[in-house]
């Protein structure tokens, strides 16, 4: 990946553990959860950690792979930054975040039945896709 | 008559305890005017006090991030403006940089410097949009004229470059889309000179002003761990202490060229906040004052194929906008249009922190609290 020192791909049931190893250990300590992504592959969701450690000045991105209406292990406890933007990510996606303290929706709508926006196979109303050439 | 209060710190407060009470929730918003667009907060109240503060985002959620699945990459570049349009140039750069870096594309030196100039210059522009509403918000009406007669000033050096006065439009992935006009280079000159003693005149309204300083000195403080943890970045993490810049740290496009100094506060309040953003402004002077001085002459744009398509691969570009750390996550599968981008804007953090600072505040000491933040809402919603 362009950006980052290192970028790699886990488990989904380690992230937590590896997140709070990234954290905690002296000689890593990741202590700022810089972005949070998730890209929708159709068949598979992938979530992507950038991290940041501002004593070592390490760059890494922490891959996972799951399943669409899958669920994942909130790492919420370990930086709070990652709260919001797992709301976010919940709600836009539809997956789920296990152990969320807050799993409110975020930015839709409090009406919205749209299903879930983020996905590339969402229709909408409105929405007109870019004629592929 | 003796014992009669002599001023207001002598009247005994009156606890909650002794009248009995029970806590309450006031909603603030979404069209308050210290909210700076559209922001809703339920605060729960014990009297006076806030026990909790909820925001509640997303009135302005336009779907940027979907709407980039579906334009071509330069198709993108306007949209790139309203992410934070008040510091629509940065996204811009910003932007432009991450796709630059994912295809591999070397920007011509004129164009970086032009780039630079653009950025710092509306860097001043957005703190001086930051410093009139916060002042406003405090009851000071006069350095928010002071501020928008400046403001009009960069404003009209932007219109004459790309026609725009908000939104620019400028930059393109490999440069920019127009070169400079020629009196713009002279009026630039002109600007950064009469721009020093302005900022001692808004310092001379505020920095000693003892209402000023009452109303934020020691108030909603934010200790460095817990902005950390929230990643809250930018002038407000730099009010806590750190010394961190992207400029400086990890310098992007040609930033390691210009002499300039990283301003940080002490106590991470909201006087801090007011502090660090004022000298930053002195510093993005700094910084326009030797771009102007030394512009090369060149080319201002790299070839790109008319059909441009970066290679697959993904990026992550961070940039330093006026308001903290500002990523681009691209992925791309060789096509025309980006499979994904996601953008990281450092309102959303920074206002996430929020309901951390402001337990235990008073209702007034919320909008002065809210305001030092600087977080605007289209760059939280996107």
């Amino acid at each position: 990946m362009v950006g980052v020192d290192v970028a790699f791909k886990v488990d989904k049931d380690l992230i937590i553990k590896i997140c709070y190893f990234a954290k905690e250990t002296p000689e890593l300590s990741f202590d700022l959860l810089a972005c949070m992504t998730c890209i929708d592959y159709v068949e598979r969701l992938e979530l992507v950690y950038n991290l940041f450690s501002f004593k070592h000045r390490y760059k890494v991105a922490i891959k996972t792979s799951l399943p669409r209406d899958g669920e994942l292990e909130s790492v919420t406890p370990i930086w709070k930054a990652a709260n919001w933007h797992e709301r976010e990510i919940a709600e836009l996606f539809g997956m789920t975040f296990k152990n969320h303290p807050d799993p409110r929706p975020i930015l839709l709508p409090e009406d919205w039945e749209g299903g879930f926006p983020m996905r590339r196979d969402w229709e909408g109303k409105d929405f007109v896709r870019l004629p592929k050439k | 008559m003796s014992d009669y209060p002599k001023n207001s710190h002598d009247i005994p407060l009156i606890t909650t305890e002794q009248v009995g009470s029970e806590e309450f929730i006031v909603n603030m918003g979404p069209q308050h005017p210290s909210t700076h667009g559209v922001c809703r907060l339920l605060l729960k109240m014990d009297g006076e006090v806030i026990v909790e503060a909820v925001p509640i985002v997303g009135y302005l959620h336009r779907a940027l991030e979907k709407i980039a699945e579906n334009r071509t990459y330069l198709q993108f570049i306007p949209y790139t403006d309203r992410i934070d349009y008040v510091t629509a140039m940065i996204c811009n750069h910003g932007f432009c940089m991450a796709v630059e870096k994912l295809a591999g594309i070397q920007v011509p030196e004129r164009a970086e410097y032009i780039r630079v100039i653009m950025d710092e210059l509306n860097r001043i522009a957005s703190h001086l949009i930051w410093l009139g509403t916060f002042a406003l918000d405090l009851g000071a009406i006069t350095p928010f004229l002071y501020c928008f007669r400046e403001r009009e000033k960069i404003l009209d050096l932007f219109e004459m470059t790309c026609g725009q006065r908000m939104t620019f439009n400028y930059m393109r992935v490999g440069g920019v889309s127009r070169d400079l006009p020629e009196q713009f280079i002279p009026l630039a000159k002109e600007f950064t000179e009469y721009f020093k003693p302005r900022v001692d005149e808004y310092e001379y309204l505020l920095t000693q002003n003892p209402i000023f300083l009452g109303r934020t000195k020691g108030v909603g403080i934010l200790p460095q761990h817990t902005a950390i943890d929230y990643s809250v970045t930018g002038p407000n993490l730099r009010a806590t202490g750190l010394k961190w810049d992207l400029r400086k740290e990890e310098p992007y496009s040609i930033y390691d060229r210009f002499e300039f100094e990283i301003p940080t506060g002490e106590n991470s309040d909201t006087w801090d906040r007011y502090s660090v953003r004022i000298q930053e402004m002195r510093q993005a002077n700094r910084i326009v004052e030797q771009a102007v001085k030394s512009i090369p002459e060149g080319e201002i744009k790299a070839k790109t194929p008319a059909v441009f398509k970066p290679p697959a691969g993904e990026a992550y570009v961070r940039i330093e906008s006026s308001r903290g750390e500002m990523g681009f996550y691209i992925v791309s599968e060789g096509n025309t249009i980006p499979y994904r981008l996601k953008l990281r804007t450092a309102s959303f953090s920074n206002l996430a922190v929020l309901p951390e600072i402001i337990r235990g505040w008073k209702i007034a000491d919320l909008v002065a609290i809210f305001a030092s933040l600087d977080v605007i809402m289209p760059d939280v919603d996107r």
